[in-house]
Order: C-alpha cells, then structure tokens, then sequence
C-alpha cells in the first residue's frame, strides 16, 4: 500500500487545489479543515502523512502536531506555513517535524518531500518490527 | 512613615523585580528597582539607599562584578545577595568582598523581608548615626 | 589524591643509571684498551653488563611512569565527568529556580490581596487575575526546560535515509532567509553542487541546520551576513554555518555546548539548543565545533562520515 495523505488547512481553495493534485497522482488525500478534525481522522483512518496548516483558528498548528506525535508517533508531519518564524519552526522542527516549509511551495517539492516522509515511516516501522 | 527603609533590587528578572517592589512597598519599604548592575549604579548616583537585594547571574555586569562598584557608589548600604546559582563558592567569596548575607531563590517573601531588616537593624547598630 | 604525590611516591634517585653506569662501563672500557686481552675482555663483558642493566631499569620506570600517567588520565576524565554533572545541575537548578521565585512572590502577593477577610478588595481583582496568569506563565517556562530536558535524556534512535544535502538544509535556510531579511541580514549559500548524497536522519538534522542558523541571526547585526556552505573533506561531509556578528569571547568557547550556558536574557533562552545539537551531531556519528575570534563573527562546523 502506497502513501496516504491528511491535508490539514482552513482554507478551502488552497485545500481544495491540494486535494485535487494529489488525487491527479492517484494518491489518497483526506482534507481535514481544522486541528480536532485531523486528530478525529487519525483516530480512525491510517495515515502516512500530514501536511499541516500553523495558523488555523481554534487550536493552533504546534498544539495539533504535539497530540499527532503523541498519538501516533510514527506518522510523519510536514508543516506548511505562509507565516516565516524561526522561533516556530525551531519548536515545530524539535516537536518531530519532518519538515517546515514555507507557502508557497511547488507542488512537485511537495510531492517529493511527502514520500521521502513516507520512506522514513516505512524504514521506522520495519525496524520497530525486526 | 518617618524611618522607612530604602531599599534597591537588581535583578534581570522584570517580573521578579516588579512583584518583589510591589509586595515590599505594601509593607512600607521605600523600593526602586534596577534591570542589572549598570542601571543600579546610576539609580545610586541620584540617590543613596539603605539596603541593594542583588541578583548573581545577570547579563553584562554580573552581580559579583557589580558589587564593588555599588559598595563604593553607596558605602552606607548593606548588600543582600538573593540567587537563584546554587554556587555557595560565589556567595561565601561575596560575603568576603562585602556583602551581609546571601538568599537562595526561591525565597518566601516574609524571609527575604526579615533578612532586610535584619541586615538593616545590623547595619543601624554598628553605624549609629 | 593530589595527582601529583602519586607521580612522587617511592621513586629512586635517577642519577645511578644516567651518571654512575655510563661513568663505569666508560672507565672499564678505557681500562679494557690497556689491559691485556683476558682482563680487556671481562672488563668490556662487564661494561656491557651495567649499560644493558641500567637501559632496563630505565625502560621499566618509563613503562611504570606511563602507567601511572594513564591511571591520572582516567581519574582526570573521571572527575571532568564530575565537573560536568555538578555544572548541569547547578543549571538547572538556576534554571528551575528563577520560575520559582517569581511564582512564590505571585502567591505571597495573591494571598495578601485575599487579606484576612479571604476576599479580595474589588479594585485588586485584576491584579489578583494578573498573578494567576503569571504563576501560569512561569509554570509553562519549567514545563519546557523539563521537556527539553527529557528530550536530552531520550535516546531515539536516528533513522538514516539517503538524501542530497541541499534537500535537508534549504526548507531551513529559506524560513531564516524570510526572518533575515527583516532585519536586515543577507543569507548567502555556497553548497558545493558535487556533493553526493549523505545517509543521516532527515529532520534530526534540519533541527541541527536551523538552531545554528537561529543562533547565527541572534549574533548578527543589521547589514552583516550569515553563510550557509557545504563541501566535501576527505570522507566527511562539512556543513557550516559562518557569522559577522559579535563572535565568542575565549572564556565562553569551553562553555557554549554545556547545557543551560545562555547569553540571553532570562526566560529568551534555555541555553538547551547548542548542547541538544551537539548531541544530535554526535548520534549522528559527526562533530560539531566552533571557532571565532572575536568582533569576527563565528563559524559552527557539522563533519558528518559519508
């Protein structure tokens, strides 16, 4: 089984296009519009990466992926930000990012960050298991 | 109140500084306060106090560094060293360049209140005015 | 034990072996070249004898010497490893007890605002609120030195996946350039585009790069620039990170990886990002060291095996 994607964002078109994209790929895309419901989805469904939204109303980026890595530690997070703080990105990053990224961003380096992610995860799962 | 006791912290810690000043006030000290030792010396040039509270750890002048310039800017002032540094080394090499006493932090405020006095009362009986 | 008694103890003059065996097997062999040739021959055998005698006795206080120099060695490391233990908790305890005392000073002055009665005057309420929410700020100032420290303590284990080098390190050099630029900072990349790519934990490393950028923006003034390069040395990969700030005085260089050292203002810094990476490069199997001279700026260096 391949990658599987959770979109976290508030903001329906960037979402939306995301969605759009990755199903182009033929790879399974779930878009959450906020923190709680990403973390609901989780609960539920495997994922292999998030690609997460900082500033949404309610709870906030940071907050989400600290509950992610608690709940899930294996599920790598991408953090993707229109907003460039390195006092974030160092918490984000020291958290258990896999990376911070910066709005906007290519779609194609998205891409490729989101399965090098994957990669991580597998390898990390293997060696749980061995 | 005729014989209030005026009394300088120097601390880098604003909030500390602040609430420390506050409570003191409330119990009738004269209090003003300084961010580091540089500060302190200035506040010392306008007017002398009777008792300085001095942080250790400070950026720029340290309080160790810091107390031989405020016991030569106030000579009458007793200084009382209140650290959060559990190094007793600085404090006991303090207490020889000049200093009254030492606190650790975190300290109840009642404590920190009596030793002032007590520093102060110290101070009234071997210097009568 | 004071080093330099062990060193001390038990030890025989030297001087019968460099002065008084050279001094005799000279004499016996001078007296050997005038001597007939059966007295010339035992007095040259017993030259021999006392040159071979003392070379041993020599050789073995040397052997004896080393190991007692690396019996010091040890108890040198031994009583650094001390020196260093001692260090980290008087940090933290400094680190812990200034939260602390703010928060004792919150709660004396809460509880002299409730006043006997156990109901506070309505005009102090909001100060009342504002002490809570400073007990609460400072509570939150330990929870993240205790996290970070338990970040210290756990030892996960790196993942290692292949990836170019400029692809762990650039996501973090764009989100310093967005900060640089506001204040006036120019970032400049010198990757060498030859690099093979590196096996090492992606993100561990990023958090690497990104500290060391962090402090090289906190070190640089308005119109100086930091330096993000990358080059191949023998079987290592470098990375650096160069400044043109203030740089490193001397007597901080031996300190600056120690946990809790901060040259920031208090409750800014934990002091934890330098050692945390430190620790980072070193599970990654590299170093990471710095140099600076003063007024100069400063270079941080990842070496990290290819």
């Amino acid at each position: 089984m391949g990658l599987r994607v959770l979109a976290v964002d508030d903001e329906a078109d960037f979402i939306e296009t995301l969605v759009k994209r990755f199903t182009y790929r033929r790879i399974p895309v779930t878009a959450a519009a906020n923190g709680p419901e990403a973390l609901a989805r989780l609960d539920r469904e495997d994922f292999d990466v998030v690609i997460l939204d900082m500033r949404m109303p309610g709870m906030d980026g940071l907050t989400v992926l600290q509950e992610i890595k608690k709940r899930h530690p294996l599920v790598e997070v991408i953090i993707l930000t229109g907003h460039a703080s390195v006092e974030a990105g160092m918490q984000g990053m020291s958290l258990g990012a896999y990376d911070y990224v910066l709005k906007p961003v290519d779609f194609g380096e998205l891409l490729e960050k989101a399965n090098k992610a994957y990669e991580r995860k597998k390898l990390n799962e293997s060696r749980d298991h061995s | 109140m005729a014989d209030s006791i005026r009394v300088l912290i120097v601390d880098d810690e604003e909030r500390f500084r602040d609430t420390l000043a506050k409570l003191l006030s409330r119990h009738g000290f004269t209090v003003r306060t300084a961010g580091g030792g540089n500060e302190a010396l200035a506040l010392l040039t306008e007017a002398p106090c009777d008792v300085i509270v001095l942080d250790v750890k400070m950026p720029g002048l340290s309080g160790q560094q810091a107390l031989p310039l405020l016991r030569a800017a106030c000579p009458e002032a007793e200084v009382l060293i209140l650290t959060g540094h559990a190094s007793v080394d600085i404090a006991s090499a303090m207490i020889a360049g000049g200093a009254a006493d030492y606190l650790l932090k975190p300290c109840p405020t009642d404590e920190l209140e009596g030793a002032i006095r007590a520093v102060y009362d110290r101070r009234q009986a071997t210097r009568p005015r | 034990m004071n080093p330099a008694t062990i060193l001390e103890n038990h030890r025989p003059p030297l001087w019968p072996h460099t002065l008084l065996a050279p001094l005799l097997a000279g004499a016996a062999v001078l007296l050997a070249l005038a001597a007939p040739p059966v007295v010339g021959f035992a007095l040259a055998l017993f030259a021999g004898a006392v040159c071979i005698g003392s070379a041993l006795t020599l050789a073995r206080r040397v052997r004896s010497g080393e190991r007692q120099l690396r019996e010091l060695d040890k108890r040198l490391l031994q009583s650094q490893k001390l020196a260093a233990i001692g260090e980290l908790s008087s940090g933290i305890a400094h680190e812990i007890n200034n939260p602390l005392a703010i928060i004792t000073q919150e709660i004396d002055l809460a509880r002299e605002l409730f006043g006997p009665s156990g109901c506070p005057d309505p005009a102090d309420l909001a100060e009342v609120r504002d002490s809570l929410d400073q007990i609460g700020k400072q509570v939150e100032r330990c929870r993240l030195i205790t996290h970070k420290l338990l970040n210290f303590a756990r030892k996960m284990e790196p993942v290692l996946q292949e990836e170019a080098l400029e692809h762990v390190i650039e996501d973090m050099a764009i989100l310093a350039e967005r900060e640089a630029k506001g204040r006036g900072v120019a970032i400049v990349r010198a990757y060498d585009q030859t690099l093979p790519t590196v096996r090492t934990d992606v993100p561990l490393l990023r958090q690497v790069i990104l500290n060391l950028l962090t402090n090289a923006l906190a070190a640089t003034p308005q119109g100086g620039t930091i330096t993000l390069a990358t080059r191949r040395s023998d079987d290592q990969i470098i990375i650096e990170v160069r400044d043109t700030g203030c740089g490193i005085p001397p007597e901080n260089m031996a300190k600056i990886f120690n946990p809790f050292f901060t040259t920031k203002e208090p409750g800014k810094g934990t002091g934890l990002g330098l050692s945390l990476s430190h620790g980072i490069v070193t599970r990654l199997g590299g170093t990471l060291t710095a140099q600076s001279t003063p007024g100069h700026g400063a270079t941080f260096t990842v070496a990290l095996p290819l």
